[in-house]
């Protein structure tokens, strides 16, 4: 039984129950204040909104450079791809697979698990709640991971500092996918995981 | 704890009784738990709350080292670079500070607020919490600070920035040469405390206790 069948609603903040009141919009959790809803008002529009934006973004965080790496007067650009490459080309395999599943793969898989995550929420597809549960929970999980390239950016730009001998500087790129990780984070946040669990067939996941 | 699922008459027991899946929604009966030992939701596997012993006690411990590393791991040198005779030093603060003076200042901030601003809010949010509890004062503030700790935590990214620190390091090992600096050893020990905090304030106990449901939740 779900918790929404038996007329209470838990607090997303403090997960305290609260009985639901028959004739208010606005109902405040009676420990903690927040307000409670049943579900996320307008979770999966905003989660899509936040999703499609991201995807847009998406684009110009993986062409353009995000950072400028100059030394002795000439400026290199390089994009996040190039950046993995040249690591492996001086043979540091470990940290190339480090930034690799980062920037490129996290980023990419949030934006398609998110896609799955709402596509089969909505339509009903052949995902088992538990295969949709754990997605959710590896991409709220992993998201925050995704900001290290524009750590190592920041520690690039504050070390390499000789004037024209070495420097380093921040492109537009880097603008654009510290935006794409921070609309993904959001879209995690504002997706409702219950969602997951209300069209499957009652119980049927549950062992 | 599978078995009370689906018994009978679940939505005429009283509030207190029950307990609600955070995650799938699912209504239980509420387990009595002993010293140590954790629920977790049978459908799902959601860990619904656990009960740990002096909660508070060793959570304020833990804080207060927490804060007193901060300044150290933020301001202390991370490492130095020489290259031809010529050295740079590298902070946290003077990552976001170069950053700033580049034209980069939206970058700036989101690296400000991830790496130095929120772990500190964060801090000083359960830091606040645990005194309301301890001293029994301003138990309102303290619903309300936890509320914003919990909005904060996913925002705090202190592991993530030790990762770009090794990538970083690794980076300019073949350009000069690196020392590694104080601020290092320093950054590395408030990650650690930070999680042990996190691992340590059971969240169920310091709501029970800040509400002030059960006046020994948090020993």
């Amino acid at each position: 039984m779900r918790a929404i069948d038996a007329g209470i609603l838990v607090c997303t903040e403090c997960h305290e129950l609260n009985k639901q009141e028959a004739d208010t919009d606005e109902q405040t959790c009676t420990r903690c204040g927040a307000l409670v809803h049943a579900r996320r008002p307008n979770s999966l529009t905003r989660t899509w909104a936040l999703l499609i934006t991201a995807a847009i973004i998406y684009i110009p965080a993986n062409v353009l450079p995000i950072m400028t790496v100059s030394s002795l007067g000439q400026g290199d650009p390089s994009t996040i791809m190039s950046g993995v490459i040249q690591l492996v080309q001086h043979g540091m395999i470990p940290i190339a697979a480090v930034v690799f599943i980062a920037s490129i793969l996290v980023p990419t898989f949030k934006l398609v698990g998110i896609a799955l995550l709402l596509f089969s929420v909505q339509r009903r597809q052949p995902l088992s709640a538990r295969q949709r549960i754990w997605m959710y929970r590896f991409i709220e999980f992993i998201g925050r991971w995704s900001m290290l390239d524009i750590f190592v950016i920041a520690i690039l730009v504050a070390v390499v500092n000789f004037g024209r001998l070495a420097s380093v500087e921040a492109n537009l790129g880097a603008v654009a996918f510290a935006s794409v990780v921070i609309l993904t984070m959001l879209a995690a946040v504002t997706f409702d995981p219950r969602l997951i669990w209300d069209n499957t067939e009652s119980d049927a996941d549950h062992d | 704890m599978s078995e009370s699922v689906d018994a009978p008459g679940l939505s005429e027991l009283p509030l207190e009784d029950l307990v609600a899946c955070h995650e799938c929604d699912l209504l239980m009966r509420k387990p009595q738990l002993a010293h140590g030992e954790k629920a977790i939701c049978p459908r799902c596997g959601y860990e619904l709350y656990a009960h740990r012993h002096n909660v508070v006690q060793r959570s304020l411990a833990l804080v207060i080292a927490a804060l007193l590393l901060y300044v150290p791991a933020n301001f202390l040198p991370i490492m130095q670079l020489n290259i031809l005779g010529q050295s740079a030093q590298d902070t946290v603060w003077s990552g976001v500070v170069g950053l700033f003076n580049t034209d980069m200042q939206g970058v700036s901030i989101v690296v400000f607020l991830c790496s130095m601003a929120i772990p500190l809010l964060k801090l000083l949010c359960q830091l606040f919490v645990l005194l309301t509890i301890q001293f029994n004062v301003g138990r309102s503030y303290g619903l309300l600070l936890y509320r914003i700790y919990h909005h904060l935590r996913d925002w705090g990214m202190l592991e993530v920035y030790l990762m770009g620190v090794l990538v970083a390091i690794v980076k300019l090992a073949d350009m000069a040469a690196i020392t590694v600096g104080l601020g290092l050893a320093c950054f590395i020990g408030l990650l650690l405390v930070q999680v042990w905090l996190e691992v340590v304030m059971s969240p169920h106990q310091i709501w029970q206790a800040l509400s002030g449901e059960d006046a020994h939740a948090g020993d």
